[in-house]
């Protein structure tokens, strides 16, 4: 059932777009074209950024010692709490009004801040996979005498080379299903042509079509992801943890490290907030953003009840069916790698049949509203699943038979076991999902009521305008909200290293 | 305090028994030790007496009431039975006082958190009551658990590998001590363990399993100078096996003669505890290997081509030869 609502608007796209007796709008046509060569570019040059940046910040952050190391190894993942579209207006920003004379736009600009912006996931895999790697691993290459520059070529870049993958996939998959930066800085790629084809052209099929490439280059990369990751854990050497024995690096290479890490921070965060938050202060209009902002806050929160009700049932049914679980794990994973246009056009392509079949009147608010919790539950319950997932994982099959042993039924077990167990795992689930859905942007702003704008929205339609002063309050609020879950989640790995026993 | 039995329990997983027509009794108010290998089915008996899962056939009784049937369990929660498990499952979320409070839920409050700390100090753990699961060592956990399981005053208590995960100092130490809260307590207590002396040391009687069945269910001193089986000898130590005939009321073996009441001509398996192979001076056999095993030598001797192992005593040097007498407390015969 699940599966179903998580599944249903991305295979809508592939059915619909597949229906041999449409008039071929886009297939063949330049918008499809243009789409694929601007997307494949456009990933190809961030991801190879993000590849380059991630992965030396975390062999610097993971195995070398520097000035800085320890602060460095969690503020590097606070790019992350900004979309790519906040990162996009933010730049425009600081290189036209700013002492810079650079033209932004364009491909190298959006591959600069798709590679600041995203190098994060590319980090944080590869971390994992350094940290994993068993010291012993490293120590009998050192101790047979490798220096550290073969250590880290032949021994740690092979052991972290899965995660690595698995981190620029998922890097890619967010590049290729960006709508908002591409757009600003006037790419022509596969997720604008879904629009174009959609509002300029009116042609729900041209999109579908469009957004059907799409979402086939999305899964594309989710089972590249899924392979990657698959393998990161080589297995066999030592199981025991140990601190990874760091290289201390000598002063000038370690202030170069301290350097680049930086710069990193500086131009993926501190400077796009820094900026966002000077206009705000000075020319933002408070006034303006109250009421976008309540319509986000209701609109997240909603949206993430029933997201996080529809993942807690993914994570129930994978941990007690094998077969169901996996089947809807795909599902939600399915439903994720989905860029939010596609799925929003599956949705609006079903809620149309039901239309036209009479099932439905016309898409009211009420309407728009259920179209969009289904778009963000499709497209966001993955996300929601795995820390579920973790917090149900440290209900042991143990635990719960202490309680019963104990006396507990099964309502106290739920209030005094579960619970105050889970319950850390499922908040920290309902925040992710919240900011997921207050940054989300082409999705809402597809199926949104009538003048009922979001942060997200307002910041897109002033900064589509050419107002980037009044962008960058709405802006800046989504930047901020971004940052609180980044803080639990890097606390959480953190903590999950330390207190493993 | 009840006494806890097993009659005719079977129960499958995937088709192979894990447990094998078993039938036997935990008395009243004492301790019986399951002893087998891994995959023997001993931990799968605690689950079913637990109530967390059910036999395919057979019935569990817990004093006279019946709690297991095929068809019927009495759900876990109401069965009061106190169970330790092996990696102990403390909650982590509450500390050692809390943990062991859990099972007291129907006293009013003021009595729980006392009855709680009254059995922490038991433990010699009072001054831990505040303190988490993950900020105790290995050993207060395992009591914590104990404690936890006897606080309830259940009718029996399981305890699944009670001190596997510690070292072997602590080890000898907690399994007296625990044993000492058991015995004042008066508690129906069923242990599993795969090791042999925490068995015989530790328990009242004894169950040895294997391979889903009972070898045999007996004393400690029974089982160790009366064994069932060559199995159920071969669970409580090191021993040497010869297979052989029966011939004139015995079976004669490189190293001597062992006592036989098998028919003329039968054949038979002679079965020596190493401990029961003493060496003298002379020379019908030759020490081939000597290891140090604590106080003795863990010896190999060699005669007509057949090796054999020895718990010695004294101090033997490699290559010596030597006569071997076979102790008959230690020496069995089974048909073959």
């Amino acid at each position: 059932m699940a599966t179903l609502i998580c599944a249903a608007p991305a295979v809508a796209v592939i059915t619909l777009a597949l229906r041999p007796d449409q008039g071929d709008v886009a297939f063949g046509g330049d918008l499809l074209r243009d789409g694929a060569i601007g997307t494949a570019l456009v990933v190809a040059l961030g991801g190879a950024g993000a590849v380059v940046f991630g992965a030396m910040a975390a062999w610097l952050v993971s195995l070398c010692r520097f000035p800085g190391r320890g602060v460095f190894e969690w503020l590097l993942v606070i790019p992350l709490a900004a979309p790519s579209y906040v990162l996009a207006y933010a730049y425009t920003g600081i290189t036209w009004h700013g002492a810079a004379p650079i033209e932004v736009r364009g491909l190298w600009g959006a591959a600069f801040v798709y590679a600041i912006g995203l190098y994060p996931y590319v980090y944080l895999a590869a971390r994992a996979a350094f940290a994993s790697q068993s010291a012993c691993a490293l120590e009998a290459a050192r101790s047979l005498g490798a220096s550290p520059w073969r250590v880290f070529w032949e021994v740690a870049l092979p052991l972290a080379r899965p995660g690595i993958a698995a981190g620029a996939a998922l890097a890619m998959m967010e590049i290729a299903a960006d709508y908002g930066a591409a757009y600003h800085f006037g790419l022509t790629t596969l997720s604008t042509a879904v629009f174009r084809a959609w509002y300029a052209h009116g042609s729900l099929d041209g999109a579908l079509q469009i957004a059907a490439v799409l979402l086939l280059a999305a899964i594309v990369f989710l089972i590249v992801e899924r392979r990657a990751r698959g393998r990161a854990a080589f297995g066999g050497g030592s199981s025991r943890w140990r601190p990874l024995p760091r290289y201390q690096l000598s002063p000038l290479p370690g202030l170069l490290a301290s350097g680049f890490c930086v710069a990193l921070i500086a131009f993926g965060a501190v400077l796009p907030l820094a900026w966002l938050g000077r206009l705000a202060l000075l020319h933002g209009d408070l006034g303006d953003v109250v009421q976008p902002f309540v319509n986000s806050v209701i609109l997240s929160a909603a949206g993430a009840l029933i997201t996080l009700a529809l993942a807690a049932a993914i994570a129930v049914s994978a941990r007690r069916s094998k077969s169901i679980g996996k089947l809807s794990l795909y599902g939600a994973a399915m439903g994720y790698a989905a860029p939010g246009a596609v799925i929003a056009m599956g949705a609006l392509a079903l809620f149309s049949i039901a239309r036209e079949a009479g099932w439905i009147g016309g898409l009211g608010t009420a309407l728009a509203l259920a179209a969009l919790f289904w778009t963000y539950a499709a497209r966001f319950s993955a996300a929601g699943v795995q820390p579920i997932d973790a917090g149900l994982a440290r209900l042991s099959k143990g635990l719960d038979a202490s309680a019963r042993t104990l006396g507990a039924g099964p309502w106290r077990r739920l209030i005094a076991v579960d619970l105050p167990i889970a319950g850390p795992s499922l908040a920290a689930a309902a925040l992710i999902l919240f900011v997921e859905i207050l940054k989300e942007l082409p999705a809402t702003l597809i199926l949104r009521p009538f003048d009922f704008d979001t942060l997200a929205v307002k910041a897109y339609s002033y900064a589509s305008d050419e107002r980037l002063l009044q962008a960058a309050a709405p802006a800046l609020l989504i930047f901020l909200a971004g940052l609180a879950p980044i803080i639990i989640l890097t606390r959480g790995i953190a903590r999950a290293r330390a207190g493993q026993a | 305090m009840s006494s806890v039995t097993l009659r005719n329990v079977r129960r499958a997983y995937n088709g192979a028994w894990a447990l094998d027509d078993v039938s036997l009794t935990a008395p009243e108010g004492k301790v019986l030790a399951l002893l087998g290998p891994s995959g023997s089915g001993k931990s799968t008996i605690l689950r079913l007496i637990a109530g967390l899962e059910s036999p395919d056939s057979g019935e569990i009784l817990i004093g006279n009431e019946t709690v297991s049937t095929p068809g019927r369990a009495m759900p876990t929660e109401q069965r009061r039975v106190g169970m330790v498990f092996q990696d102990y499952s403390l909650f982590p979320h509450l500390t050692a006082g809390a943990n062991v409070a859990f099972g007291l839920d129907k006293l009013a409050r003021a009595d729980r958190d006392e009855q709680a700390l009254r059995w922490l100090d038991r433990m010699g753990l009072k001054h831990r009551a505040g303190a988490y699961p993950h900020e105790l060592s290995g050993g207060e956990q395992q009591r914590v658990a104990l404690a936890r399981a006897l606080a309830p005053k259940p009718r029996a208590v399981l305890l699944d590998e009670p001190f596997s995960g510690l070292d072997p100092v602590l080890r000898a130490e907690l399994r007296d001590a625990t044993l000492a809260t058991l015995a004042e307590t008066q508690t129906t207590t069923l242990f599993v363990t795969h090791d042999a002396e925490d068995a015989l040391q530790a328990a009242d009687q004894l169950a040895i399993l294997k391979a889903g069945k009972l070898l045999q269910s007996a004393t400690p001193r029974e089982a160790y100078d009366a064994p069932a089986s060559l199995d159920a000898a071969a669970a409580l130590g090191p021993i040497n096996v010869f297979e052989g005939v029966s011939e004139g009321g015995v079976v004669r073996t490189p190293f001597g003669e062992i006592a036989s009441s098998l028919p003329n001509g039968s054949r038979a398996y002679a079965a020596v505890r190493a401990e029961a192979v003493h060496l003298k001076p002379g020379s019908a056999a030759r020490v081939v290997d000597v290891r140090p095993h604590g106080a003795h030598d863990l010896v190999r001797l060699e005669a007509q081509g057949v090796v054999w192992r020895a718990l010695a005593p004294a101090r033997t040097a490699l290559g010596e030869r030597v006569d071997v007498a076979l102790h008959a407390a230690g020496s069995f015969v089974f048909s073959a």
